[in-house]
């Protein structure tokens, strides 16, 4: 701004100076770019500078151009919504732009349907006209695409047999749970508390259904995550089913591995603890901000005391070991440390103290060595070195609680003199190795085959198959010869076409369960024979019987003690009395058949009474082999059988 | 035998699989004539191998093979060595089956000693059915006799973990490409048209999830013999349940006829 442009304005007459100044304002000012929306007038108050004015440029809305068109028709338009499970049975009527491109006189018709409608009183050709248009005008509303469906894992009878099964579900309540999910889209509230299933009682008759509308979730209430819990493992199962983890991609297996891995337990303690957390008042809450200070003081304190501590023991002297002290573990390799410690002591005695070759020996292994001299069979060397043994071996005891004690050591004391320190070292030493090595991820695992075992022996290479040969190996020829036999039966190969760690835990099982089959059919085949035993002396008896009626002391004399004699020596628990008592008791019975035999055995009860009875027992054989061929095999048998007993009892003749 | 290098890492086992066996043909005119220089009584020409399951590279792991022939072949010990890519294989002729001495040596790296598997020739259809033969008699007269093994190594050495973990690329990240590229269907098909659906990783423990002419061990296969074998469970199951019912009621039996024997005897001693 000038005075000359004030003077302007003011109408003040310029004085003589004016003159020139006009023609050199408009030299200035002519280049200067015009900021529109500002008038002249006030663009020259700026003067040589530029006005920070922005002039704010207010840019309205251009003026409708009155459009020579006719109005933009709209009409009411039929819907449905195809996420109604109705089946487009709802009609609804929208208003919406009529399309350019569907030509005048059809969009006639379907205006003039939506007054039809309402009337509903037209002619035929409307009503045909009505039906076309209806097909063609009829939309699924522009809102069902957000009808999104939850999917839902599906599986066969089979599927659910072989992989499924829950001895905590069953089959309908998994299922039920499944269309749960799927009509509440995983919303976990709403379907813990619609959850309302109870298994079929009866048949499916109408008396079942009204009874389980009567106990509503009698059997047992389900949590939500007892409801979770069951999903995601079906979910994962299936996911691994329809997919072998391997072929997974990287979400793919990360979805599977979230699911295998949800932990009920830790749900409910995590909702537990929120609940607590959200309940307690405000003194509480003060009280455990409290508490907390506390424990962090308690912790800062004790780490430091633990510095101090080991500050302490550090220097505390002792021999510091870095040699290997395994080979000081054996018994033997003590005995070898004994002997050299007796050699150095009468080196010692012999010699000057600080010579001797086994100077480097001797403060490195003395303490484990005195240990062991203390509780060595020979009791060591000479009382000096005794006395010595103990009171390192006092101080190396005094070490061991030292290197047991501190729980959190950021290196161990190196003292290594103990088991206890050695092996923490080991240990230790393994923890950096797993750190140091690279961690793979689960399914970088899967990939490379890599699985983790508590304990593997024999460390190296071996073959998958190995493990069935051995199953096979420990049994002996003839067990073995019948599980191939059983496996046969079973249409098994003898040997699996692909022996992966599945199909080898699978025929381990079924491996197990041949042999206890295998064996339960000994043990029947056993009892078969023994069955027969038995039933051939019934019938032995029997016959006996029979004779003993017909005939008393007759020829057949000899078979009838024998026969008893058999049974009783076979069968103690049937005589009452003690031995001596139940002897005299057979050989009284004895005596009512043959006398003389009866005398023979009061004379010499020991010798004879065991030739008589070996004879008997051989009569017995042979009178049964009459009856039932091949039987005397199946008698030793039966014997075998009841060897506690009939030990028993020819001990008891022995006597 | 390098020495042991390194600490073995425990607690790990690792598998491989691979394959096996004996492939041979009878000599004919027009399919398989016989070579000049061949013995007038050899009737077959049949070859051995080693091989990674869907003729992956095993050489990563296996360095060697020796094959023991039977003791009438000319230099009847053949040591193989191993060749990327290839399996370990060795092509005769001859008239008879006999056992072969598979011995494997694995890479230095491994420090391992070499294993010894066993296998037996064969000419000639066979089977546990007649109908075994038969389809084996109508391939062609080619009679397959090819075993499926895992190798397993348990607690590998570290330098050699690290070999059996490494170089596969994860199926998520081989459709980009590279050497690993078998993820995808139609990328394979261009690429590697031998590989089957759902991709074996070089370097890798998986197994093909289906089976394919020429590769007839998959997980479909294995999904056959679990079946297989739970169906056989079942059956024994039921047997034992039957077995133990009938012992109940043998040994039910048998205390009858003792407590009937035992009567009779306390009937007699009285």
């Amino acid at each position: 701004m000038t005075s000359h442009d004030l003077r302007d304005v003011l109408n003040i007459p310029s004085d003589a100076s004016a003159g020139p100044r006009p023609t050199k304002k408009q030299k200035t000012s002519a280049p200067r770019p015009n900021l529109k929306g500002l008038a002249r007038e006030v663009q020259n108050l700026g003067g040589d500078n530029p006005i920070a004015i922005v002039p704010e440029v207010s840019i309205f809305k251009k003026r409708r151009v009155a459009s020579r068109k006719p109005a933009a028709r709209w009409e009411l338009r039929a819907f449905t919504n195809s996420a109604r499970a109705d089946d487009g049975a709802l009609l609804l009527r929208h208003w919406r732009r009529k399309t350019d491109d569907g030509c005048a006189p059809h969009g006639d018709s379907t205006l003039q349907d939506g007054e039809a409608q309402p009337g509903n009183g037209t002619s035929l050709d409307g009503e045909q006209k009505q039906q076309q248009s209806k097909a063609e005008v009829v939309e699924d509303s522009a809102y069902a695409k957000y009808n999104v469906q939850v999917q839902v894992p599906q599986y066969s009878e089979d599927q659910y047999h072989a992989n499924l099964q829950n001895s905590d579900w069953t089959k309908e309540e998994t299922d039920y749970l499944l269309g749960l999910v799927k009509e509440f889209d995983l919303r976990w509230t709403v379907i813990w508390d619609r959850y309302e299933f109870s298994p079929r009682v009866a048949g499916p008759n109408g008396d079942a259904a009204t009874s389980t509308a009567v106990v509503p979730a009698s059997s047992r209430p389900r949590t939500m995550e007892d409801l979770k819990a069951r999903y995601y493992e079906v979910a994962a199962k299936m996911m691994a089913v329809q997919k072998a983890v391997q072929y997974m991609t990287g979400p793919e297996f990360q979805l599977y591995e979230m699911m295998q891995n949800f932990n009920p337990a830790q749900e409910t303690a995590r909702k537990e603890f929120a609940l607590n957390r959200m309940a307690r008042s405000k003194d509480e809450a003060r009280e455990e901000e409290s508490l907390l200070l506390e424990i962090k003081r308690i912790l800062a304190r004790t780490e430091r005391f633990n510095e101090e501590r080991r500050e302490l023991y550090n220097r505390l002297d002792y021999p510091a070991t870095d040699t290997d002290i395994n080979s000081f573990k054996s018994s033997a390799g003590l005995q070898s440390l004994l002997q050299n410690l007796m050699n150095l002591d009468k080196s010692k005695k012999r010699k000057s103290i600080m010579a001797g070759p086994g100077d480097g020996v001797s403060p490195q292994t003395a303490v484990p060595g005195s240990a062991v001299s203390e509780t060595g069979p020979g009791g060591g060397g000479g009382g000096h070195h005794r006395r010595e043994s103990i009171a390192a071996s006092a101080s190396g005891n005094h070490r061991d609680s030292i290197a047991g004690t501190p729980a959190t050591p950021v290196e161990p004391p190196p003292s290594a003199t103990t088991g206890v320190g050695a092996s923490k070292k080991k240990s230790s030493g393994g923890a950096q190795q797993v750190v140091e090595r690279r961690k793979l991820t689960e399914q970088e695992e899967q990939i490379y085959g890599v699985t983790r075992h508590e304990r593997l022996n024999p460390s190296g290479p071996t073959f998958r198959y190995e493990k069935i040969n051995k199953l096979y190996s420990h049994k002996s020829g003839q067990q073995q010869q019948r599980i191939t036999n059983a496996l046969l039966e079973l249409d098994i190969p003898p040997r699996l076409a692909m022996p992966t760690a599945a199909v080898t835990a699978q025929f381990e099982k079924l491996w197990s369960a041949v042999t206890a089959l295998v064996d339960l059919r000994k043990v029947s085949d056993r009892l078969d024979s023994d069955i027969k035993v038995e039933e051939a002396k019934k019938a032995e008896r029997d016959k006996v019987r029979a004779a003993k009626q017909s005939a008393s002391g007759g020829g057949d004399g000899d078979l009838v003690p024998s026969v008893e004699k058999d049974n009783a020596s076979e069968r103690p628990p049937s005589r009452a009395g003690p031995a001596p008592g139940g002897e005299e008791k057979v050989a009284a019975g004895d005596g009512t058949a043959g006398g003389a035999a009866v005398a023979a055995s009061v004379d010499s009860p020991t010798v004879i009474k065991e030739e008589q009875a070996g004879d008997k027992d051989k009569l017995g054989v042979a009178s049964a082999a009459a009856s039932r061929p091949g039987s005397s095999g199946a008698h030793k048998r039966s014997a075998s059988v009841l060897s506690t007993t009939s030990d028993k009892s020819s001990k008891r003749q022995k006597k | 035998m390098a020495p042991p290098a390194g600490k073995r890492v425990k607690g790990v086992q690792i598998f491989r699989p691979f394959i096996y066996g004996t492939t041979a043909r009878p000599f004919d005119e027009k399919t398989n004539p016989k070579p000049p220089g061949v013995p007038d009584d050899h009737t077959h020409s049949w070859t051995v191998f080693v091989k990674g399951i869907d003729d992956v590279d095993i050489t990563y792991w296996l360095r060697r093979v020796q094959f023991k022939l039977h003791e009438s072949i000319p230099n009847h010990v053949r040591m193989v060595e191993g060749e990327k890519g290839k399996p370990f294989s060795i092509s005769e002729t001859g008239w008879g089956e006999f056992e072969i001495t598979i011995r494997l040596y694995y890479v230095p790296e491994s420090s391992e000693k070499p294993q010894t598997l066993y296998h037996h020739l064969r000419l000639h259809p066979y089977g546990r059915t007649e109908e075994e033969k038969e389809t084996m008699r109508l391939n062609g007269g080619e009679v397959v006799s090819w075993t499926y093994e895992e190798q397993l190594f348990n607690e590998p050495y570290e330098a050699f973990y690290d070999i059996l973990t490494s170089g596969a690329v994860a199926p998520s990240l081989s459709n980009t490409g590279g050497k690993g590229a078998k993820g995808k269907k139609d990328a394979q098909q261009q690429q590697q048209p031998s590989r089957s659906e759902g991709g074996v990783l070089d370097r890798s423990a998986m197994i093909p999830l289906t089976n394919r002419p020429g590769q007839p061990f998959s997980r479909e296969t294995e999904q056959l013999e679990i079946k297989k074998l739970q169906e056989a469970m079942i059956k024994i199951e039921r047997m034992t349940k039957q077995m133990t019912e009938d012992i109940r009621k043998k040994e039910a039996k048998q205390q009858e006829l003792k407590a009937d024997a035992a009567k009779a005897a306390a009937a007699n001693a009285a």
